[in-house]
């Protein structure tokens, strides 16, 4: 499927934008429009027919013209559905084709957007606009628009029809109309805000539930069941009482328009009635006119439903260009693509780095900045970095696939500026295993080979899972590899997803390897496992490591102590030990804290040992 | 989304006639508001058909006639009718529009009302959104079937069954010949609406497929761009956007061929009145007037048997509502008070499990001939791996569930002799996932004792050593902690839970896993307030850190539902069993989280 540029629809004006973006759907469209005018006109072609059947069959005693006009209102009402469905199939293939536009457009679009974008938007608020406003934007075509076009082609073309049955009658019959069209537009208006509000408490009423229901343990364990009950009751109560609001407004409204619409009606009766008795009209066009009237007056009352509507579609269109509008990030810009393979060499010469928006998502956590950061790495080495949270050692190794782009220095790859290569080719050779291991909901094999993009056979996905330690957790499922992960599928523990996101980048065999914090969630067994694993993978790979432990980062050609965005100390672990400070103090504190366990530890099992020893001797 | 999957699900069974019946008897409890909608429906529907006649009658009587006195007699008349059935409108909005919000209100607060009783069993078996579409989707459904449907049904008959007399006074010949048309257009209908219906379903249920498969694409978003997988993941997105494409479609240009299919069929209707109406024209047999009516009669027969079809169609929906609805009102407690018993004014005393036995799926016993005696005032710690039983110990004598064998004493007296609320606001629970409700840290301590004053919800924070982090929150004890505490971290969540505990005065006191978040430092902080609730008071507590479990007067080592090892820490350490090889793996997996934590303070030094 061609993608369809939603971009090209980003106008000042709302109204011109939709017409931009139904390109292609015009025609239809149109023809939509035109067969229910179409649809209408059949209809009241109807009435003239009664007309003549009236005045010049019945009144003419011209009988063996019946069957005839009997044939004419059966292919009348042909007519009339014909162009009716007409209408309804080319409208909804029009609005589901725009639905399908953009909801193509969007996904793309999201998964394109810079990280910063992503950073600064909630979920909750994407999913709404890319789900629900884009099926207002749906019901725009759908229904609204086709809706407004129908009640005022109907009235228009019956009113001309009027007009030509009788002028002044014509216009006699229509003077309430004005007052009805404001009276339902204020109606919706205020009918829509009450049922918001309506919407509102229902959402309370069902949060309110939740949490009794998830929490019922609680509730349980304090015996608290009347207490809950009074809570749910009141919100319960609020939601009925707003329901109840909301049923004495249309109460209110219809009744009204009912009385204003029929005495416009029954004046118009009273009116033809008395021009009929006096001749200056036919028996036949008083019928026509009786009926034409109904098709003028009652549609009318929902023009105002159909507005209000509009003005939330409009609303949400407004919601779901303002994520089109978003820059995408440029996978493929960059004019250098090496021939060669990747070595691995990187250098960063003071590099700075901060984020350029401001952040909602996490208010609490210091914004991520990185200053003067300079330091040299050799194909094949390993970089550990150290430090606290917050520090930037995320930020930092975010920097290497071009998650985000420095603000200034340099960084160079294999010799050659970051920023010349495509984003595209960074990611393809850089393995990036995240702090938050993430999985799809699909299959366990699926997951490990999520990040090729071809056939791998089994061997290759079992070696990556055994080289991530997983493979023998994975065998134990019931279902084996083909186990689904996430709903109502297997819950992975914290550690179990890890190793399987591990194995996820190891089969894309990327030439640089980074790993944010992989083994935080695991036991010490199978980190040792997983390290020793890693130690045969890491080989001739460039590997950052950013890790807790001691023991995971004493490895490393290089540490890197990271403090508020600053490298503070650099070294390897023999020589960081000799220098005072974080290493030096970290090691110390961790040391000392396993040497006092160790001699709780000790202290116990010699107690055991001279119990086993007193045991034994009086044995 | 889960609620979307649960209403989703496939309901084959026909409607119900018993089920029916007792969906009307929710709208019957309220019977003088459904009298009145059915009332003044019922006369709207004649007082509609009346209109028609009167339009017969303006022009046989007044033009036909050129009796002008006639015609503005019969116009008054209309307006006054006019008038009338405004207020009949707004009766039967108000009466089935109400009707239908009350029985809605009911449903929800019986269902409400009797999951407080239900057991933990229960809420075991059934998710939550499960329980939650009940009361919130099935009872908007049975609600509306109940005012609207049946309002929908009684206007459509009567309506149906006025025009007919009307008709059939007019000329009973030709009401005869529509007579055959009606059924014809309610089968069409009814038909065409059920195969719509089924195509919805099929949109909703795709759309909730493009719903999680966004919700995974934003969510994952990262992971997506690491690994270049935008190409791959925009083919399959496309794949399904297209699935959604074809089946909307469909759904909507079939429910557009509807009302063109129902018009035609009437218009044949039509044809035959002009036809056959002619001929009787031709014999005086019927005026113009009256061929007119039938005209209007048959014309706008089609929105009775629209409405009828519409609610035809649904009302297996609805139905199959009310159904899950009453199962879940028909759910006895598994747990409830026997006949005759005793509201305990305390629960101090000895605990005794008697050759307990208890499963959940009888193939597999969880605890099997459990005995155990514990002393008034003792602490009892709770180790084992996952699976072992602990959990099912501690909700046993919660009496969350009840022993299948054996017997649970308290204080020598069967524990099922007592009242459940006697008992269960006795104990002091804490647990390892702690629950918050919405509200401030003062409403959320509060619930451990209703009546507890600002002094004493600071005193049991203290204890619990949740009160330096709550004072640096932003409002103090008024900040609010969010929909399931999500503001607050994990550890503090249990700070606050434990400090609910000690404000409700428990005899006994529960705690599984109940400090497993909170930090070394703060743990220490709170060991103190734990052991002074703790004295006096018996205790079972359930952890991993090795802080709180030497503590315990005795450490019950349960393994397969069994008591593997019992002894205090010295005598288990010693004895070089189950616990010791626990406590040696224990120890290493502390061991490096405590060297997590001293990273951070030698940062911070």
């Amino acid at each position: 499927m061609s993608e369809f540029n939603v971009k090209e629809s980003l106008v000042e004006n709302r109204l011109v934008g939709l017409w931009r973006l139904m390109a292609g759907y015009r025609p239809h469209y149109l023809v939509a429009v035109i067969s229910v005018g179409l649809a209408a006109l059949a209809q009241a072609t109807i009435y003239y027919l009664l007309r003549y059947f009236i005045d010049d069959v019945l009144g003419q005693d011209n009988f063996g013209m019946m069957p005839w006009i009997a044939a004419g209102f059966i292919g009348l009402a042909l007519l009339q559905g014909l162009f009716t469905f007409i209408g309804g199939r080319l409208s909804a293939q029009t609005s589901e084709g725009i639905a399908l536009r953009l909801r193509s457009y969007i996904y793309n679009h999201i998964q394109r957007l810079t990280f910063t974008y992503h950073d600064r938007m909630q979920t909750g608020e994407l999913l709404q606009r890319a789900t629900s406003d884009v099926d207002a934007v749906r019901r725009f075509f759908a229904e609204q628009m086709i809706g407004i076009g129908r009640i005022s082609l109907l009235f228009l073309i019956n009113f001309a029809a009027l007009l030509l049955l009788h002028v002044q009658l014509a216009l006699y019959s229509v003077i309430v109309i004005p007052l009805v069209v404001v009276l339902s537009l204020y109606f919706f208006k205020k009918v829509g805000e009450a049922y918001e509000r309506f919407q509102e408490q229902e959402a309370t009423v069902s949060n309110t539930l939740q949490e009794n229901l998830s929490g019922v343990r609680v509730v349980k364990a304090f015996a608290r069941q009347e207490y809950e009950r009074e809570k749910f009751e009141k919100e319960n109560f609020g939601q009925f009482a707003l329901g109840r609001r909301l049923v004495w407004m249309h109460g209110t409204f219809w009744p009204i328009t009912d009385i204003m619409c029929g005495m416009q009606m029954l004046f118009g009766f009273y009116l033809g009635a008395r021009m009929a008795i006096a001749g200056d009209i036919t028996v036949g066009t008083y019928l026509a006119y009786s009926g034409l009237i109904i098709h003028i007056i009652w549609p009318i009352r929902n023009l105002g439903r159909l507005i209000t509507q509009m003005s939330t579609g409009l609303v949400s269109y407004g919601r779901v260009m303002e994520i089109v509008r978003q820059e995408r990030e440029a996978l493929d810009a960059g004019d250098y693509i090496p021939e060669e393979i990747m070595r691995g060499e990187i250098h960063f010469e003071n590099v700075n780095f901060a984020y350029a928006g401001p952040q909602n998502k996490m208010v609490d956590e210091p914004l991520p900045v990185l200053h003067d950061i300079s330091f040299s790495v050799k194909p094949g080495e390993i970089v550990a970095l150290l430090g606290a949270t917050g520090s930037g050692k995320t930020t930092l190794v975010n920097l290497l696939p071009r998650f985000y782009d420095y603000s200034s220095g340099l960084i160079t790859l294999d010799g050659v500026d970051l920023r010349r290569y495509p984003r595209t080719y960074l990611r393809q050779h850089i393995g990036i295993v995240m702090q938050e291991p993430f999985l799809f909901s699909r299959t366990i094999r699926e997951n490990i080979a999520y990040g090729v993009d071809r056939e791998v056979s089994d061997e290759e996905v079992f070696a990556a899972a055994r080289a991530a330690a997983v493979h023998n957790v994975i065998l134990e499922f019931p279902d084996g590899y083909e186990t689904r992960v996430g709903e109502r599928g297997v819950t992975l523990s914290g550690g179990q997803k890890q190793r399987v996101t591990l194995a996820r980048t190891l089969l894309k065999n990327p030439r640089i390897l980074i790993l944010d914090d992989a083994t935080s969630s695991v036991d010490t067994e199978t980190e040792a496992e997983i390290r020793q694993a890693l130690n045969g993978l890491m080989q001739d790979r460039t590997t950052f490591i950013i890790a807790h432990r001691i023991q995971s980062v004493m490895i490393a050609d290089q540490i890197l102590v990271l403090d508020h965005g600053r490298i503070v100390q650099r070294g390897s672990h023999e020589e960081l030990m000799t220098q005072p400070g974080i290493y030096q103090r970290t090691f110390d504190l961790q040391a000392r804290i396993e040497a006092e366990l160790e001699a709780e530890l000790a202290t116990a099992v010699s107690t055991n040992g001279h119990a086993k020893e007193f045991y034994e001797r009086s044995a | 989304m889960s609620e979307e999957y649960f209403e989703e699900e496939d309901f084959t069974s026909q409607v119900n006639g018993r089920t029916l019946v007792r969906t009307a008897k929710q709208g019957l409890k309220h019977w003088p508001m459904m009298l009145g909608f059915l009332v003044s429906i019922a006369l709207v529907s004649v007082v509609d058909s009346y209109f028609t006649f009167l339009s017969k009658r303006i022009i046989d009587e007044g033009i036909l006639a050129g009796d002008t006195e006639a015609l503005i007699r019969i116009v008054l008349q209309y307006g006054v009718f006019i008038v009338i059935q405004a207020a009949l409108v707004l009766g039967f909005i108000y009466f089935a529009g109400v009707l239908g919000e009350r029985v809605q209100y009911d449903l929800r607060r019986r269902m409400v009302n009797h999951l407080q009783n239900l057991s933990l069993s229960y809420f075991n078996r059934m998710p939550v959104g499960w329980i939650m579409s009940r009361v919130t989707s099935d009872s908007r459904r049975v609600g509306e079937l109940v005012s609207w449907g049946f309002l929908d049904i009684t206007w459509g008959v009567t309506n149906i069954i006025a025009a007919l007399a009307f008709m059939a006074y007019i000329n009973w010949r030709l009401a005869i010949l529509v007579f055959f048309i009606i059924p014809i257009l309610i089968v069409v209908s009814a038909q065409f609406k059920k195969k719509i219906l089924v195509e919805y379903r099929k949109v909703r249920k795709l759309n909730s497929q493009i719903t999680s498969s966004y919700n995974e694409n934003i969510t994952g978003v990262r992971v997506v761009k690491s690994l270049r997988r935008e190409e791959a993941n925009l083919r399959e997105f496309d794949e399904l956007a297209g699935d959604m494409y074809q089946a909307g479609f469909r759904a909507a240009w079939l429910s557009a061929l509807f009302l063109p299919i129902v018009q035609l069929i009437s218009a044949f209707g039509v044809a035959g009145v002009v036809w056959y109406g002619g001929i009787q024209y031709q014999s005086d047999f019927i005026t113009i007037g009256g061929i007119q009516a039938f005209i209007s009669y048959i014309t706008f027969m089609l929105w009775p048997v629209q409405e009828l079809a519409r609610v035809y169609a649904s009302m297996q929906q609805a139905v199959a509502s009310a159904e899950r609805i009453f199962s879940l009102l028909d759910e006895e407690p598994e747990i409830k008070d026997r006949p005759g018993a005793v509201a305990v004014p305390t629960i101090r005393g000895d605990i005794e499990f008697d050759h307990v036995e208890f499963y959940y799926d009888k193939a597999k016993p969880v605890l099997q001939d459990f005995h155990l005696t514990v002393k008034q005032g003792e602490t009892i710690a709770l180790v084992g791996p996952t699976g072992a039983g602990k959990s099912t110990i501690v909700n046993l004598l919660c009496r969350f569930y009840e022993p299948k064998e054996g017997q649970i004493r308290i204080n020598g007296l069967d524990y099922e002799q007592m009242a459940l609320h006697s008992l269960q606001s006795r104990i002091g629970i804490v647990l390892q996932t702690p629950h918050l409700f919405s509200g401030s840290v003062r409403e959320n301590l509060r619930y451990g004792r209703l009546t507890a004053t600002d002094e004493e919800i600071v005193a049991a924070a203290k204890t619990a050593g949740a009160h330096p982090f709550i004072q640096l929150l932003e409002e103090g004890y008024d900040t609010e902690v969010g929909e399931g505490g999500v503001l607050l971290s994990v550890g503090q969540k249990q700070l606050l839970s434990l400090a609910r505990a000690i404000l409700a005065q428990p005899d006994i006191f529960i705690m599984d896993e109940a400090t497993s978040s909170v930090d070394t430092l703060t743990e220490a902080l709170i060991q103190q307030g734990m052991e002074a609730l703790m004295t006096g008071r018996t205790s079972f507590v359930i952890a991993h850190r090795l802080s709180t479990i030497k503590r315990a007067d005795r450490i019950l080592v349960i393994e397969d539902g069994r008591i593997a090892e019992m002894g205090s820490h010295a005598e288990l350490i010693r004895a070089r069993g189950h616990y010791y090889s626990l406590y040696t793996r224990q120890f290493r997996d502390e061991r490096t989280q405590m060297l997590e934590a001293a990273e951070e303070m030698a940062v911070l030094a």
